[in-house]
């Protein structure tokens, strides 16, 4: 746009008026209300959607580290419980004889 | 058999008329009422399963027989422990100490004494006569306390005195086979602080409930539900007038064969478990956890317990 001046001659107000023209198009369609609001919209959607993830992530992280805390050593008890239940029950039908001494443990 | 019949013969006449003058208009089928449970145990079952001991670093106790009454106790505590401040972090320090301890345990007297290698003595003596006496000894906050407990048929009452002019009583009355009401006293003259408290418990062998208000503004219900022999849920509520801070609990205690797990939850995002793994006889192994996340305060800690 700098050059343009320089070449000089008769063409450039033509040429100027129709890059101005373009601009006037361009920069009507870019100030146009509707593609500012499109703007508008899409940066608050991105704003939104970030803000979201990061929340639901955070939300995740604190589930899960309660989950860890809460949960997990109840299922590994609980399954080792029945383990322990299950060897007891398969001595017991081995040997036929009622299982006294796992009843003192 | 004819000689187990005169001191049951001898023990009515002394019971009926202790209870004879304590509570003359209750009806006949309120004469046997259980003994109440002592008043600052009123909540024990919710206060078990919702506040574990947990610790932060590491732990060993080693606790070793002589005989039948007397023991001694080892224990090493390394790690982190927490300064109070002011500010809304906090400051954590790393220490270790170690713990000597002497036990004198005998139906009627028990001796406990412990002392720390930072400095802190702690005594403890109690000896049972038909009421019972308890004194705690600290020299370094010094701290004094002696508590004089009389147990009766179907209540408790307590008196309790403390440096610092600190008087306490307390009084804990069966009403039904199920319920027990209670009163308390206190008076802190140090301070100039006076209080009176309430409290209720509602007991069946399924589930407990207990409440407690007292003037300073505290409220604190707590409810447990023994969903089987092994399991049982507890949920508890705390609320100060005074202060307006409102915290309630869940959680669940689980007593399996191999090891005891209590895990909490409560409204400010605070979860606590604390599990005892036994390995061996007279071996435990102890893991704790707690992580506030509002507070980005984790503590994790474990352990082990031998005798």
């Amino acid at each position: 746009m700098a050059a343009q001046p320089k070449r000089g001659g008769v063409s450039l107000p033509e040429r100027r008026s129709a890059a101005k023209a373009e601009s006037n198009i361009l920069a009507r369609i870019t100030s146009s209300p509707l593609v500012s609001r499109g703007k508008q919209a899409a940066c608050d959607a991105a704003f939104v959607s970030k803000k979201l993830l990061r929340s639901t992530g955070k939300a995740a992280w604190i589930a899960g580290t309660t989950f860890l805390i809460l949960a997990v050593p109840l299922i590994i008890e609980m399954d080792r419980e029945q383990q322990l239940n299950e060897l007891e029950l398969q001595q017991a039908s081995l040997l036929g004889a009622p299982p006294t001494a796992s009843v003192s443990k | 058999m004819a000689g187990l019949v005169p001191p049951g013969a001898t023990a009515i006449p002394a019971e009926a008329s202790k209870t004879a003058h304590t509570k003359a208009e209750e009806k006949t089928d309120y004469m046997n009422l259980p003994c109440p449970i002592p008043f600052e145990e009123l909540q024990r079952e919710a206060l078990m399963s919702l506040k574990p001991e947990t610790f932060e670093g590491l732990r060993f106790d080693f606790t070793k027989g002589l005989n039948q009454k007397f023991s001694l106790s080892h224990s090493v505590f390394m790690g982190p422990t927490e300064i109070p401040s002011q500010s809304a972090e906090t400051i954590k320090i790393p220490t270790a100490h170690y713990e000597f301890g002497a036990n004198f345990i005998d139906p009627n007297l028990m001796l406990i004494g412990r002392v720390l290698t930072d400095g802190r003595v702690n005594a403890r003596v109690k000896w049972d006569l038909t009421d019972n006496l308890s004194l705690t000894n600290e020299p370094h906050m010094s701290h004094g306390m002696v508590n004089f407990d009389y147990k009766g048929k179907d209540y408790r009452s307590q008196f309790q005195m403390g440096n610092g002019a600190l008087f306490g009583a307390s009084y804990i009355q069966s009403v039904t086979p199920h319920l027990s009401l209670a009163g308390e006293v206190f008076w802190a003259g140090q301070h100039r602080k006076s209080g009176l408290g309430y409290a209720a418990r509602y007991e069946t062998d399924k589930m407990v409930a207990a409440g407690q208000v007292a003037s300073t503004g505290m409220v604190a219900l707590s409810y447990v539900q023994k969903v089987s022999e092994k399991v049982s849920l507890a949920s508890d509520f705390m609320y100060n007038y005074m202060t307006r801070d409102v915290t309630a609990s869940v959680g669940y205690d689980y007593i399996l064969r191999q090891c005891r797990l209590r895990g909490k939850i409560d409204s400010n995002g605070c979860t606590t478990a604390y599990l005892e793994e036994r390995l061996n006889m007279g071996l435990n192994f102890i893991l704790s956890a707690e992580i506030d996340h509002s507070k980005k305060d984790y503590k994790f800690g474990f352990g082990l317990t031998v005798g």
